[in-house]
C-alpha cells in the first residue's frame, strides 16, 4: 500500500538524524523554541495551582466550620444578602435622607439552636518588636481547636493555650525580629505574652499577624487606650459556627438569621447556591447575581495573544535562517533526494521535517522542564504570589496546547527555508553552483498592499476614531506589510553600494544578492526595534505629559511629616525629621478636633465631631448647590452656562499639594508662610496680629460685604448663575465662620448637607486676611495663629511639621528616617518634594537592551551564514592580494549591514504607530474635557486643556540606530578569524 | 548481452541543448540519437566540455533539451511534468555520481530503500526490498552502516544498489569510478556490468578508456556531437593490460 505519509517518514527520519549530526545549530534552535514554553507552561502551571476550588478557598476562610457569621453593623436590622454573604442591604427600604440604622449586633443570639461557635476577632495593635512598634493585625480565634482547623497553618510550636500565650505569622516573625519563645507586648499595656508557636496563612503568606486567645490581648489593650485617649484596637467580631443535622448551615437558616441582621458565609450555600428566584437580595433594583466582568479577561486574553504571537513572530523569524543554513549545507544531500525521485513536495518535507523534529523536542523538553521547575520552585514561587497552592494542578490540554506552540514556531519557520530550497534544481543542488534566485514578484505587492492598508486604518484611526485598538490593529497589519517587504526594502538598500569601499561594499552587494538569508534576520531586527521604538516614543510621550501635568505637593525640596490619625507620636517624629534631615526652617502645625483628643482628622469613631467652613452661599459654585429636591444641581443649566461657570472663581478648585492632609483649617504662625513660600507681607502680618490668613476666596467675607451672604438666606443658585458674584479682594480682610459639629450632632448635620438646609452646631467667626492672588499654597485652605485659635476656643492636637531645607534630602537619609518612624509604629506620612521623576526610564533601558540583543543575534546569525556562503570569494580575494584583515572586516561589515538595515527600517516602522497613539489619545482627552465643560464638571476636575505631546526618545533611538549596529560590526569582525582554513560558521 | 528485439529502455532523439543566448550561447549537445537495450552498457567518452554530464542529465530528467525527445521506458520526458519525472526517477531511472552518492543521514539499506519509501512504499517493506538488493550484490553485511562507516568502494557499490532497486531498469553513472583508486574501481565496474547482464540498461560516463572497456557500446562526444560508436569488440581492441585480457 502506497501511501503519503511513508515518505514523510522518511524526511522525518533524515531530519531526525541531520538534526543530531549538528548538535550545536540543533541545540540553539531547540533552546530558542523551547524557552518560551518552558515560562508558557510555567506560569500556566501555577496559575492554575493557585487558583482555589471554591471548597479549597472556603477550607482556608472557615476551617472546619459549617458558616461565618458576621455583624455589618446594623444594630440587628434585618437585611437580606446575596448567598456568598459579601452583599447586603437592609430589608426595609430607606429613602434618601433617612439613614441607615446603624449599632452592634449580638451575633451569638442570632444563631441557630444548638450551634457550636468559636468567636473570631480581629484588630490592630501597636506591638512592640526588637527593633521598635509595628502596627500589626491581630487575630484572637481558639486556632487550636478542630473546627479551626485550615485557616492557620502550624509550622513550628503549638497555638497559644493560656491567655498569656501567643502565637505569630513567620512574615510576623521576620520582620519583627522576634522569634518563638519571645516576649511580645504592646505599646501601654504591661502585660507580655509569650510567642509559642510560629504559623502561616494559607491564603496570605506575607500578612504579619498575631493570633491570641479570645479576650486575651485586644479587650485589655482597649481599655488601656482608652483611658489614655488614644485610639483604639478598632476590633471587630465574627463568628465561626457549627450546626447539627450535617446539612450545614442552608440557605433557610442563612435567611432566618438575617432576620436577625447579622450575614452569613455558609460552605453548603457558597457550594450549592439557591435559584436566583430564592434570593430576595437579587429581586431588588440594581443587584444581579451576575456582577463578573468578563471584559478584563477578554483584555487580558488579547494582550496575551498578542504577547504569544510577536514572540512566536521573532523566534521564527530568528530560527528561520538556523534553518537556511541547515537547507544550505544539506544541499547536495537534497539534491541527491532529488536524483532518486525525491519530489519538491519531498524536499520541502525533509526541511519542514526539521523544524518538527526540533518543535517536537522543544514542546517534550519545555513541559517537562516547565513542570519540573514548577515543582521543584513551588515554595519560592509560592512565597512571591504570597499565598499556596491549593493543588498541583497539572492541566493535560492546556500544556498539550502550549506545547503545540513550539511545534507550530518550528513549522513556521522552516517554512520559507523549505520552499527556497525545494525550489533549487536538482543539477544546482548537486554542483553547488550558487544560483542567485530571482526576488519574488509576489511578495512585494503583498507587503505594498497591507502597508497602504494598515497605514491608512491606522492614519483613519488616529484622524478619526478615538479608539486605540484600530491605531494597533492598522500599525500591526503595516508593520507585517514592511517584514514582507523586507526583500524589496533591502535591495534598495544595495544602490548607495557603490560609493562605498570594497569591504562594506562587498557586504552590501552580498546581502542584496542573498535576500534569502539577509531578509528574515533583517525583519527580526525590524520586528524587534520596531517595538522597541513604538513603546519608548509612546513611554517618552507619557512621561513628558505626566511631566507637564506634575503638580507639586510641597515647593521643591520642602518636607512635610504629619499625622492625621494619632497625635502621640507627633513631638518624637517631628525632632527625628529635623535630625536626620538637612532642614532650615522647621514649622509646627497643629489641627483642630471635636470631641476626644484622639480623635483623628478624618472624622468617624466613637465620640468623635468635626468642623466645617461655612462658605457664604452667594460664594459657593452653583454647579455644586444642593437643594431639597436632591436633584443635580448642573441639570438646571444650559451647557454654555456650565462652560461660563466652569470658568467662575467661585467653581475654581483648591491648589493641590499635601496641606490639605490635617483638615482644613492647619493652626501655624509665619514660618509656614516661609515654608510654603509665600509672599505676601500682609500675611504675616495677620497671623502676628491674630488674624487667620485664608487661601480660599469662596471663604472669606470681606468685612463691609453683603452680611446676608455669609448667612446664606438671600441670594438663589438660580440669580447667582446669571449674575455671578464679585471676588472678595486680594488681601482683603474678613472674616471667616467655622461651624463646631458634636459628635452628637455629625447624624443630623449629615441630614442636612444632603437637603441643603442650615445643619446644627455652633459657629464661631474668625477674623481672616485672604493672602494675594496667584500663589500656590499647596492644599491649605487656612492658617490660624495658635492665639486665634485659643480666642475661638478650638481645642487643637499637634499633627506635624513643614520643613524647608537647605539641600535636597538625599535617599539614604530619606530611608534612615522612614526607619527611624517605622520604629514607632506611628502611621506618619513623610513627604519630600523632590519634582516630577520620570516613570518609564528603566523600561526604556530595558527594551533598548531587548531590541540590542535580538538585533545582535540575528545579525550574528545571518553574518554566520554570509560566511560559509563566502568562503569562495573570499578564497579568491586572497589570491588577487588582499590582505588577511579584509575577512574581519568583510564579516564585521556582513553584521553591521543587516542590524543597520534593521533598525532603520525598525525605527522608522515603530515611530509611525506611536505617534498615531498619542494622536488618538489626544482626541479622547479632548473629547472628555469638552464633556466634562459641557457638564459642568470641568470645575472640580482638572480644567486645564489637555495636552498630549509627541516625544521622540533621542537617546534610545540613538543607541539603536548607531551604537548597536557599531557594536554588531565590531562584536562580529572580532570574532571572525583572519584566516581562511579556520573560517567556520561561528555562530550557527 | 544486449536485448535488441526488445524496446530500448533509454532512447534520445535529435537532442540539442543550448546555454545561454546570444553572445554568451554555447551549444553543449548537438542533435544526438541513441538508443539503450535492456542488458546494455554503454559509455560514453570524450574530452572536458564535450557534453558528456549534459546528456547524462537531460537523460534522468535532471534537465531539459532545448530541442529534441528523451524517451524512458516509452514515457516521453520533454512532455512530462515535473512530478512524473521525478516518479519516473524513483520508478524507472537510477542515478550513481562521481562520489558522495549516500545520504549520510541514513544507514545503507535506508539509501538503498530511499526511492521506494518516497514512492510510498511502507518502510518495513521498501527495507525488505532493499536489503534484498543488498544480498543480491553480496552487499547485505553493509545494510546498517552508515556512509562515513563505509569504504569509497562499499559507498558506490550501493549507490548501484539503490539504483537498482525496485524495477528500475536504467542507470545513468556519471563517472562513478572517479574518486576511487583502480582496484576498487574495477570492482564497480564489475558490479554495474553484472547488473546489466541481468537486465538492466546502463550508461557510463567515464574518460577512462580502460573502464570504457566494460560497456557493450563506446560513444565518443566532441563539441556536443557523437563523432564515432563502437562495438563491444572493437571497443577491446582499445584496450590494454589487464582489462583487455576479459
Amino acid at each position: 500500500m502506497k501511501n503519503w505519509y511513508h515518505s514523510w517518514r522518511a524526511a522525518i527520519r533524515i531530519a531526525r538524524r541531520d538534526a543530531w549530526r549538528f548538535k550545536g545549530r540543533s541545540f540553539l534552535v531547540l533552546a530558542m523554541l523551547a524557552l518560551p514554553i518552558v515560562g508558557v507552561s510555567g506560569a500556566d502551571l501555577t496559575q492554575r495551582s493557585s487558583e482555589l476550588s471554591p471548597a479549597q478557598q472556603l477550607d482556608r476562610d472557615l476551617g472546619k466550620a459549617d458558616a461565618a457569621i458576621h455583624d455589618p453593623g446594623l444594630g440587628g436590622a434585618a437585611l437580606m444578602q446575596n448567598p456568598k454573604g459579601d452583599n447586603y442591604q437592609p430589608a426595609k427600604e430607606y429613602g434618601d435622607s433617612e439613614p441607615w440604622p446603624e449599632g452592634k449586633t449580638d451575633i451569638t443570639a442570632a444563631l441557630p439552636a444548638g450551634a457550636k461557635y468559636l468567636v473570631d476577632t480581629t484588630g490592630m495593635a501597636k506591638l512592640k518588636t526588637a527593633h521598635g512598634l509595628r502596627n500589626t493585625s491581630v487575630r484572637e480565634l481558639k486556632a487550636a481547636d478542630p473546627m479551626a482547623e485550615g485557616i492557620m497553618v502550624l509550622d513550628r510550636g503549638r497555638f497559644p493555650r493560656k491567655p498569656g500565650e501567643v502565637a505569630a505569622t513567620n512574615a510576623f516573625l521576620e520582620s519583627s525580629g522576634l522569634y518563638v519563645g519571645s516576649k511580645l507586648t504592646a505599646r501601654g499595656l504591661d502585660t507580655t505574652y509569650r510567642i509559642v508557636g510560629a504559623y502561616e496563612l494559607p491564603d496570605d503568606l506575607k500578612e504579619a499577624q498575631v493570633n491570641a486567645l479570645p479576650g486575651a490581648l485586644l479587650a485589655p489593650l482597649d481599655k488601656v487606650l482608652a483611658a489614655a485617649e488614644l485610639p483604639g484596637t478598632d476590633a471587630s467580631d465574627s463568628y465561626l459556627a457549627t450546626v447539627p443535622g450535617g446539612a450545614g448551615f442552608t440557605w433557610n437558616m442563612v435567611e432566618e438569621t438575617n432576620t436577625k441582621g447579622v450575614t452569613v458565609t455558609s460552605r453548603a450555600v457558597t457550594l450549592n447556591p439557591p435559584p436566583d428566584s430564592e434570593v430576595a437580595l437579587y429581586q431588588k433594583d440594581g443587584w444581579s447575581s451576575h456582577g463578573d466582568n468578563s471584559s478584563g479577561n477578554a483584555t487580558e486574553l488579547a494582550i496575551l495573544s498578542t504577547v504569544v504571537g510577536l514572540v512566536m513572530l521573532e523566534i521564527c523569524l530568528l530560527a528561520g535562517p538556523a534553518f537556511a543554513v541547515g537547507a544550505r549545507r544539506s544541499r547536495r544531500q537534497l539534491g541527491l533526494v532529488g536524483a532518486n525521485g525525491g519530489d519538491r513536495h519531498h524536499i520541502r518535507a525533509i526541511v519542514l521535517s526539521g523544524g518538527l523534529v526540533i518543535g517536537v523536542v522543544a514542546a517534550v523538553v519545555g513541559t517537562a522542564l516547565g513542570i519540573a521547575l514548577t515543582f521543584a520552585f513551588r515554595p519560592v514561587l509560592e512565597g512571591v504570589l504570597g499565598q499556596r497552592f491549593g493543588s498541583f494542578d497539572v492541566r493535560p490540554l492546556e500544556l498539550l496546547g502550549i506545547a503545540l506552540l513550539a511545534v507550530v514556531t518550528g513549522l513556521l519557520a522552516a517554512i520559507v527555508p523549505a520552499v527556497t530550497a525545494s525550489r533549487q534544481t536538482v543539477v544546482a543542488s548537486l554542483t553547488g553552483r550558487r544560483g542567485i534566485r530571482k526576488a519574488n514578484r509576489v511578495l512585494p505587492i503583498v507587503g505594498l498592499t497591507a502597508v497602504v492598508l494598515g497605514a491608512g486604518i491606522a492614519l483613519y484611526g488616529s484622524a478619526v476614531s478615538d479608539k486605540a485598538i484600530i491605531v494597533g490593529g492598522g500599525s500591526a497589519l503595516a508593520e507585517l506589510g514592511v517584514v514582507a517587504l523586507t526583500p524589496t526594502l533591502v535591495g534598495l538598500f544595495g544602490r548607495i553600494g557603490r560609493w562605498l569601499p570594497l569591504s562594506p561594499r562587498l557586504a552590501l552587494r552580498d546581502a542584496v544578492r542573498n535576500r534569502g538569508r539577509t531578509a528574515p534576520a533583517v525583519a527580526a531586527v525590524l520586528a524587534a526595534v520596531a517595538g522597541t521604538v513604538a513603546v519608548a516614543t509612546y513611554s517618552a510621550s507619557s512621561d513628558a505629559q505626566s511631566e507637564a501635568r506634575y503638580e507639586p505637593r510641597l515647593p521643591h525640596g520642602a518636607v512635610a511629616i504629619l499625622s492625621p490619625e494619632s497625635a502621640v507620636d507627633v513631638p518624637s517624629m517631628r525632632d527625628d525629621t529635623q535630625k536626620l534631615l538637612p532642614t532650615d526652617v522647621r514649622a509646627d502645625v497643629d489641627r483642630v478636633v471635636v470631641g476626644k483628643k484622639s480623635c483623628s482628622a478624618y472624622g468617624g469613631g466613637d465620640d468623635c465631631g468635626r468642623y466645617e467652613i461655612v462658605r457664604p452661599k452667594a460664594y459657593e459654585c452653583p454647579l455644586w448647590m444642593y437643594d431639597a429636591s436632591g436633584e443635580d444641581p448642573a441639570e438646571k443649566y444650559s451647557k454654555a452656562e456650565r462652560r461660563e461657570l466652569s470658568k467662575d472663581w467661585r467653581c475654581l478648585q483648591n491648589d493641590y499639594g499635601i496641606g490639605s492632609e490635617g483638615g482644613e483649617i492647619l493652626i501655624g504662625d509665619d514660618r509656614l508662610l516661609k515654608v510654603l513660600k509665600i509672599d505676601d507681607p500682609g500675611a504675616s502680618e495677620a497671623l502676628a496680629n491674630g488674624r487667620a490668613v485664608s487661601f480660599v476666596k469662596q471663604n472669606i467675607v470681606p468685612d463691609g460685604a453683603d452680611k446676608g451672604a455669609g448667612k446664606g438666606g438671600a441670594t438663589t443658585a438660580a440669580t447667582t448663575a446669571a449674575n455671578s458674584v464679585a471676588a472678595p479682594q486680594d488681601g482683603a480682610n474678613g472674616t471667616i465662620g467655622v461651624r463646631l459639629i458634636s459628635a452628637e450632632d455629625v447624624d443630623e448635620a449629615d441630614a442636612a448637607g444632603m437637603k441643603g438646609e442650615e445643619p446644627p452646631g455652633t459657629v464661631k467667626s474668625i477674623p481672616a486676611h485672604q493672602v494675594a492672588g496667584g500663589q500656590n499654597a499647596y492644599g491649605v485652605t487656612m492658617i490660624v495663629p495658635p492665639k486665634a485659635a485659643e480666642k475661638a476656643g478650638f481645642t487643637t492636637v499637634p499633627l506635624g511639621s513643614f520643613f524647608s531645607t537647605e539641600r535636597q534630602p538625599s535617599d539614604a537619609q530619606e530611608q534612615r528616617l522612614n526607619g527611624e518612624l517605622a520604629k514607632t509604629g506611628s502611621d506618619s506620612t513623610l513627604t519630600i518634594e523632590k519634582g516630577f521623576t520620570p516613570e518609564n526610564s528603566g523600561t526604556l533601558l530595558a527594551l533598548a537592551v531587548f531590541a540590542g540583543l535580538v538585533t545582535i543575534g540575528a545579525a550574528g546569525i545571518a553574518t554566520g551564514l554570509a560566511q560559509a556562503d563566502a568562503e569562495p570569494d573570499l578564497k579568491t580575494l586572497a589570491a588577487v592580494g588582499a590582505p588577511t584583515r579584509v575577512r574581519k572586516a568583510l564579516s564585521g561589515f556582513q553584521c553591521g549591514v543587516v542590524a543597520a538595515m534593521g533598525v532603520v527600517l525598525g525605527s522608522a516602522s515603530g515611530i509611525l504607530p506611536a505617534i498615531g497613539l498619542r494622536f488618538t489619545e489626544r482626541r479622547a482627552e479632548e473629547a472628555m474635557y469638552a464633556e466634562a465643560l459641557d457638564e459642568g464638571w470641568g470645575a472640580w476636575q482638572d480644567v486645564t486643556a489637555p495636552f498630549v505631546p509627541v516625544v521622540i526618545p533621542w537617546a534610545t533611538l540613538g543607541m539603536l540606530l548607531v551604537v548597536v549596529p557599531l557594536g554588531a560590526a565590531l562584536l562580529a569582525a572580532l570574532v571572525t578569524r583572519s584566516r581562511g582554513a579556520l573560517a567556520r560558521r561561528a555562530v550557527i | 548481452m544486449p536485448d535488441q528485439a526488445s524496446h530500448p529502455v533509454l532512447q534520445l532523439k535529435e537532442l540539442t541543448r543550448v546555454h545561454g543566448s546570444g553572445a554568451t550561447e554555447v551549444h553543449a549537445l548537438r542533435g544526438i540519437n541513441l538508443d539503450v537495450f535492456p542488458g546494455e552498457l554503454v559509455a560514453v567518452m570524450g574530452p572536458s566540455g564535450s557534453g558528456k554530464s549534459t546528456l547524462l542529465t537531460i537523460a534522468g530528467g535532471l534537465d531539459t533539451p532545448t530541442s529534441g525527445q528523451v524517451i524512458v521506458e516509452n514515457t516521453d520526458l520533454t512532455t512530462a511534468g515535473r512530478k512524473q519525472i521525478a516518479a519516473l526517477r524513483r520508478r524507472s531511472i537510477g542515478y550513481v555520481f562521481q562520489d558522495y552518492n549516500l545520504i549520510p543521514a541514513l544507514t545503507a539499506a535506508e539509501n538503498v530503500a530511499l526511492p521506494r519509501e518516497l514512492d510510498g512504499t511502507s518502510a518495513r517493506k521498501a527495507r525488505a526490498e532493499a536489503v534484498a538488493a543488498l544480498r543480491e550484490m553480496d552487499l547485505d553485511q553493509l545494510a546498517d552502516r552508515f556512509p562515513d562507516e563505509m569504504s569509497g568502494g562499499q559507498q558506490q557499490r550501493v549507490a548501484i544498489a539503490r539504483a537498482l532497486v525496485g524495477d528500475r531498469r536504467l542507470v545513468l553513472a556519471d563517472e562513478p569510478t572517479g574518486a576511487l583508486d583502480s582496484e576498487t574501481g574495477e570492482s564497480v565496474l564489475a558490479l554495474l556490468r553484472s547488473r546489466c547482464d541481468a537486465g538492466a540498461a546502463g550508461v557510463l560516463v567515464t574518460h577512462e578508456p580502460r573502464f570504457a572497456a566494460w560497456a557493450d557500446r563506446v560513444v565518443f562526444l566532441r563539441d556536443g556531437a557523437v563523432v564515432d560508436q563502437t562495438i563491444r569488440s572493437d571497443a577491446a581492441s582499445l584496450l590494454t593490460g589487464q582489462a583487455a585480457e576479459r
